[in-house]
């Protein structure tokens, strides 16, 4: 097998001599030439509190490596001490604590987090330290902490389950602490179109993309590495007759030059979604100590792709073996990787314990680096086809055991066939159990992996639709075999659009043998299977015995692949082993399937932008600033930021702020910022059908310039929202809606029009935003407008009679909708301006009441006074009342159909015993009423058998001195007058109350009409 | 007798100060612009009268009304697609006139209209980085090939809805992107914009439509 790396030159650091540089003084295990780290750039870094030294084009784990650092962490359940395992993302040892303070994030793989300058590490889960973690006697007490551990202290006595046991399970077991503090960095979401979404850069990704850039398509290269070529960094190779480090800065070359190439790298693809769209996470700014000002430190993107061809390499396969968690035991594929790629040899002496041809490869770096392989462990035996070199010390068995500890690996213990066994030194084994393709993203819309047993492995079944797996991670393990794949997977996808340019020659590359032999397990100690998870081949057949076969209920009761790895290096040895405790093979035992995120996401890249005040958008009502100005309390109703009061200096609570406002309007005038109330523009011939049909009262016979209160319900009969509309011609009306269901109305009237009734001709515009619209209200309501209004406008009952609406001019060039329509009770007016001048009104309003003593009003107030009035509104309007619950099944019109009727005449929505809509005092009348209070007779236990009703909507009543009520009564119009209990447990209140009528103000109405 | 003066207040009025946001080294990436001054109306074709509004326009502006999602510019008027046999005319004005009645004049009893004059922001991005900046709010694909310019989409931008075209380019070659955003959200949709542009550098400023 070929090596591109030059070998002449490497040598250990601390051999040649070269040692005056001070970022080398801490890198004993530092090669001094080769690979791709910048020696140039010397950086340093801390982990654990000590100062170490690495180079530019480090990771953390490739730094540690160059330092000599074999214990990087404590394992979650028994506190084993662990080393670096692999180089890559499946890494389930190497997490650590990255940053402090704010920017603390816990469970960080080292092999992924790129060094830089001043970069900050600390090991988690343990206690004083990493070499002396108190904790590490979970270790023995390892016949409690099996399989299933968690469940079964559920069977122990449940009064300790959540005080002792819990809390103790939890500090004993975990990983890192996550920073308590608001992270200070910010995230975001973005979005990518390309024709083909070509995911990895190692030799399969890398021919595709170029094949389908030549043609012209737009093409995304998405790689979750800082640099691109995949494998092809560590592994070297031969490609088109010439060293794969020259190919590939040839093809790196080309394809940057493509404008039709989009490249990015940092970028993990970890989802597939309908559409073609798939998630990936781009770390921006990870691999600085803070992001650039502006810049966010990861960016979620969602890249809509036609074709995706997925080159997502496969995974080496651990072996399980006694020992083989022990620090120093490491994938022979991140050994090559952290030799060729990182200079930075994992051991001085090496041994290797492999079953394939493929983990021979590292023997070979390992020598060339100038290392010494102590023993190649093969076990197929004398079967095995592997490249012998003439001096390799070859053993056909298996690893039994490792002796070693915090300090890493000191020997292995290896079995014959024949059962003898020799002790070998080492300080670093290499493992290589086969490979994995990597079928994550295939599976991700329920395709199942299918296996195959002359690779040993799983390939991909059923991909998403318009995505193809492609080289390694299609099972296709030879160089050459990758890049034809590659290569024709990226023309195919090109051409299915249109894209017709040359692709040029499909690259050329060796036809490297694999011959693997699957060796699942050897029997001894403690094996480990799941090393994130602490999940041993013991554990896997305890499942077994215990009844768990199934791979999905082997998964959740040894939680096999749960942990943040997510199995990638655990679930097919875990398979494999139930396949044999079981006597099933590996294909009937099956697989369970993967699901998004393929890499860990952080909930701050989904939520992106949305955060802080950012939450969700807001919705400013057009006198917002001016109310802001005068110190108004906002509220927010659904988006809307609404005025709710406006406190005045003295005033010591909203109550006293509130009850002034209401006395204002009551006794003069006030105004209200309503615009939020949903508007609709209902144009067209047909306009008066439609609204007969839409609501329960009929609005084809209300005459122009005049405005009708209108009730609809839902299709099931009961009521769905109410508001007054106008006729303002013949063929316009100008309807209204809660400002709840404003966009709901919305779609339901567009539902109607679209396709209940497509034969009416009506148009629809909504017109909520065109329109700023005050209340006036209060007596003085018309001397305030005659101010406003031009001297032309006869205002006087008969000129402007109740309910009516007309356009009018204003003083100083404006014209108007003004409304004759009360929701307070008072003599009120609705006037609307274009949104723009929102401002300009509420500014003129003041000045044209200034004389009687105008006054703004919040929500609060408004809610108050049409509580006086007996107006429903939201909390009424539920979803569970019928118009006559809410004493307005009069408007039911019998002349004519609309939407709801047919449902209404239900039996059990036009009972009797229905609960609807009254009013309530309390007895005591000092006494505060609170909303939710259930209603029950007085005497009775209060219970689900005797309630009878609930306060719905509550309030201060300054007109009656006293709280008061809505509510929603079985009976209660019959009831007028009787003494019940509101009885409400939640604020331990219980108190005598009065059903009334739900008017409570001016009953008779002279008041709005005068 | 009071004096009453009736001021038009731009929904940005608070969000938006003219000069420098984000980024402050370097030629800002982004221009965001508030155009300020036009009149909008919602047409509506009434039932079966599609052609005529085509027909319509044509004699009135000189360009047919777009039938597919485009924003065509015409002499006076810009029409811009804003569903199927509806659209938009944007033309230069204020709100203190009637934007309704001279459109009637042109389309008669073919089209219902509506004001919408003081229901939406006009919101410019413009810039060398605007499509890195939009990408971050818009789903929508905004490649030189699929939306050159001319093209329109009504699609929302952070759950709202939002009318976007694309102008012809400023004098540099750089595009302009016009977002017809409405009143109410224009002040949180420009923070979230303005979020989405500071790493490239913000120039924000506001002007009369032209």
């Amino acid at each position: 097998m070929a090596d591109a790396v030059q070998t002449d030159r490497l040598q250990r650091v601390d051999a040649s001599g070269q040692t005056g540089s001070v970022a080398s003084a801490t890198q004993s295990h530092r090669l001094a030439a080769g690979g791709l780290v910048d020696r140039a750039k010397p950086l340093s870094f801390s982990f654990d509190g000590k100062i170490m030294a690495g180079f530019a084009g480090d990771t953390l784990a490739s730094a540690l490596v160059a330092n000599g650092v074999k214990l990087v962490a404590r394992s979650f359940k028994y506190h084993r001490p662990r080393g670096i395992l692999t180089a890559g993302a499946e890494e389930p040892n190497a997490l650590v604590e990255l940053r402090s303070g704010a920017r603390r994030e816990a469970n960080t793989r080292a092999t992924t987090t790129e060094l830089y300058d001043g970069l900050i590490a600390e090991s988690q889960n343990r206690w004083p330290s990493l070499r002396h973690d108190v904790m590490a006697v979970n270790s023995l007490l390892s016949p409690i902490f099996v399989a299933g551990f968690y469940y079964k202290t559920f069977m122990w006595p449940a009064k300790f389950w959540e005080k002792l046991y819990e809390p103790a399970i939890r500090r004993a077991a975990g990983l890192g602490k996550a920073s308590i503090e608001a992270d200070p960095d910010h995230y975001e979401k973005a979005w990518a179109h390309c024709d083909v979404l070509v995911v990895g850069s190692g030799p399969a990704g890398l021919a595709a993309a170029l094949a389908a850039g030549r043609t012209g398509a737009r093409v995304i290269l998405a790689e979750e590495d800082n640099r691109l070529g995949g494998r092809l960094l560590s592994d070297g190779g031969e490609i088109d007759g010439k060293p794969a480090s020259d190919w590939l800065a040839g093809a790196l070359r080309e394809i940057e030059s493509l404008a039709n190439v989009r490249i990015m790298a940092r970028t993990a693809v970890f989802g597939v979604y309908d559409g073609g769209t798939y998630g990936a996470l781009e770390r921006v700014n990870d691999h600085v100590a803070t992001p650039p000002a502006y810049q966010p430190r990861q960016r979620l993107w969602r890249i809509v792709a036609k074709r995706a061809v997925v080159a997502a390499g496969a995974i080496e396969r651990p072996i399980v073996f006694p020992g083989n968690d022990r620090p120093g035991v490491m994938m022979a594929s991140a050994v090559r990787s952290y030799i060729n790629r990182f200079a930075a040899m994992p051991g001085r002496r090496v041994a290797l314990f492999t079953n394939n041809d493929d983990g021979w490869r590292t023997a070979e770096a390992v020598r060339r680096a100038g290392g010494i392989v102590t023993a190649v462990i093969d076990s197929r035996g004398d079967g095995s086809k592997a490249q012998r070199e003439p001096d390799t010390r070859l053993l056909a068995g298996v690893v039994s055991e490792v002796h070693g500890g915090v300090d890493g690996v000191r020997s292995i213990v290896v079995r014959d066939t024949n059962g003898r066994t020799q002790q070998i030194e080492a300080d670093c084994l290499a493992m290589s159990g086969g490979w994995n393709p990597n079928v994550a993203l295939s599976s991700f819309h329920r395709g199942r992996p299918v296996w195959r047993d002359d690779i040993a492995a799983f390939v991909p079944g059923q991909c998403p639709p318009g995505m193809v797996m492609v080289g390694a991670a299609n099972g296709d393990f030879s160089l050459a075999a990758c890049l034809r794949a590659g290569h024709e997977a990226g023309t195919t996808a090109a051409e299915a659009y249109g894209a017709k340019g040359k692709t040029g020659a499909t690259p050329a590359g060796g036809d490297e043998g694999y011959a693997i032999a699957p060796l699942w397990h050897v029997e001894g100690g403690k094996a480990f299977v799941d090393f994130q998870h602490d999940v041993t081949a013991s554990d896997i057949k305890l499942a077994q015995r215990e009844g768990f076969e199934s791979v999905e209920h082997l998964k959740r009761y040894t939680t096999l692949g749960m942990a943040t790895d997510q199995g990638k290096l655990s679930n097919v040895n875990g398979l494999a082993l139930m396949a044999e405790a079981t006597g099933r093979n590996i294909a009937d035992t099956g697989t369970t399937i993967y699901r998004p995120p393929y890499a860990p996401v952080a909930i701050g890249a989904l939520a992106g932008h949305h955060r802080d005040e950012n939450f969700h958008a807001w919705r400013l009502t057009p006198s917002h600033h001016w109310a802001a100005e005068r110190g108004a309390v906002f509220v927010d109703t659904g988006l809307w930021k609404r005025a709710q009061w406006y406190p005045i200096a003295g005033e010591k609570d909203w109550l006293e702020s509130v009850t002034r406002e209401v006395k204002a309007v009551r006794n003069g005038v006030g105004f209200c910022d309503v615009s939020t109330l949903g508007k609709v523009d209902v144009h067209g011939p047909d306009a008066g059908k439609f609204l007969d049909r839409v609501y329960i009262n009929t609005f084809s016979n209300l005459a122009v310039g005049k405005a009708r209160y209108g009730l609809m319900l839902r299709e099931d009969g009961l009521v769905y929202d109410d508001g007054t509309t106008s006729r303002l011609a013949e063929d316009h009306y100008f309807l209204t809606t809660t400002t709840a269901k404003a966009g709901l109305v919305m779609q339901h009237l567009e539902f109607c029009r679209q396709v209940l009734w497509p034969e009416l001709d009506v148009q629809l515009t909504s017109v909520t935003d065109q329109w700023a619209q005050f209340s006036i209200a209060g007596p003085n309501t018309r001397d305030l407008l005659k101010k406003l209004c031009d001297p032309s406008e006869d205002l006087s009952n008969e000129g402007f009679p109740f309910m009516g609406v007309r356009e009018v001019s204003l003083r100083g060039g404006m014209r108007a909708r003004l409304y004759r329509i009360s929701f307070s009770g008072e003599m009120a007016f609705e006037i609307g301006v274009p949104a723009r001048y929102g401002e300009a009104m509420a500014r003129n309003l003041m000045l044209a009441g200034a004389e009687f003593g105008v006054t703004p009003y919040g929500t609060e107030a408004l809610g108050v006074m049409r509580i006086e009035k007996g107006h429903v509104a939201g909390p009424e309007l539920s979803g569970t009342t019928t118009a006559d619950d809410l004493g307005l099944g009069k408007m039911a019109s019998k002349k004519k159909d609309y939407i709801g009727r047919a449902m209404a005449g239900r039996e059990a929505l036009i009972a009797s015993d229905r609960q609807v809509v009254v009013g309530i005092k309390p007895v005591d009348k000092a006494n505060r009423l609170r909303s939710g209070a259930h209603v029950v007779p007085k005497g009775a236990v209060p219970g689900p058998d005797t309630d009878q009703g609930y306060l719905t909507s509550v309030c201060y009543s300054p007109m009656s001195g006293h709280w008061i009520a809505l509510a929603l009564v079985e009976r209660g119009r019959e009831r007028l007058g009787e003494i019940m209990r509101a009885y409400d447990p939640l604020r331990g209140e219980d108190m005598e109350v009065e059903i009334t009528s739900p008017v409570f103000y001016d009953p008779e109405g002279g008041r709005q009409r005068g | 007798m009071a004096e009453f003066s009736w001021q038009a207040q731009s929904p940005l009025r608070k969000a938006l100060s003219p000069g420098r946001l984000g980024l402050a080294a370097g030629q800002a990436g982004v221009a965001m612009t508030e155009i300020s001054d036009f009149s909008l109306v919602q047409v509506m074709a009434r039932r079966g009268r599609a052609a005529d509004l085509a027909k319509a326009a044509k004699k009135e502006w000189g360009v047919a009304a777009p039938d597919r999602p485009a924003a065509i510019a015409g002499k006076g008027a810009t029409l811009i697609w804003s569903g199927p046999d509806q659209f938009l005319v944007v033309r230069i004005g204020n709100g203190l006139q009637n934007a309704v009645l001279p459109l009637a004049a042109v389309f008669g009893d073919a089209a219902s209209l509506s004001d919408q004059s003081g229901g939406r922001c006009l919101i410019q991005i413009s810039g060398n980085k605007a499509r890195d900046a939009l990408v971050k709010v818009s789903s929508i694909d905004l490649h030189e090939t699929v939306f050159p310019v001319g093209a329109a989409a009504a699609t929302s931008i952070d759950h709202t809805g939002v009318n976007l075209w694309r102008g012809p380019d400023a004098p540099g070659g750089s595009p302009i992107y016009n977002l017809l955003v409405f009143t109410s959200f224009a002040d949180s949709l420009w923070h979230t914009l303005a979020d989405a542009a500071a790493e490239y550098g913000i120039e924000a400023s506001r002007t009369p439509l032209a």
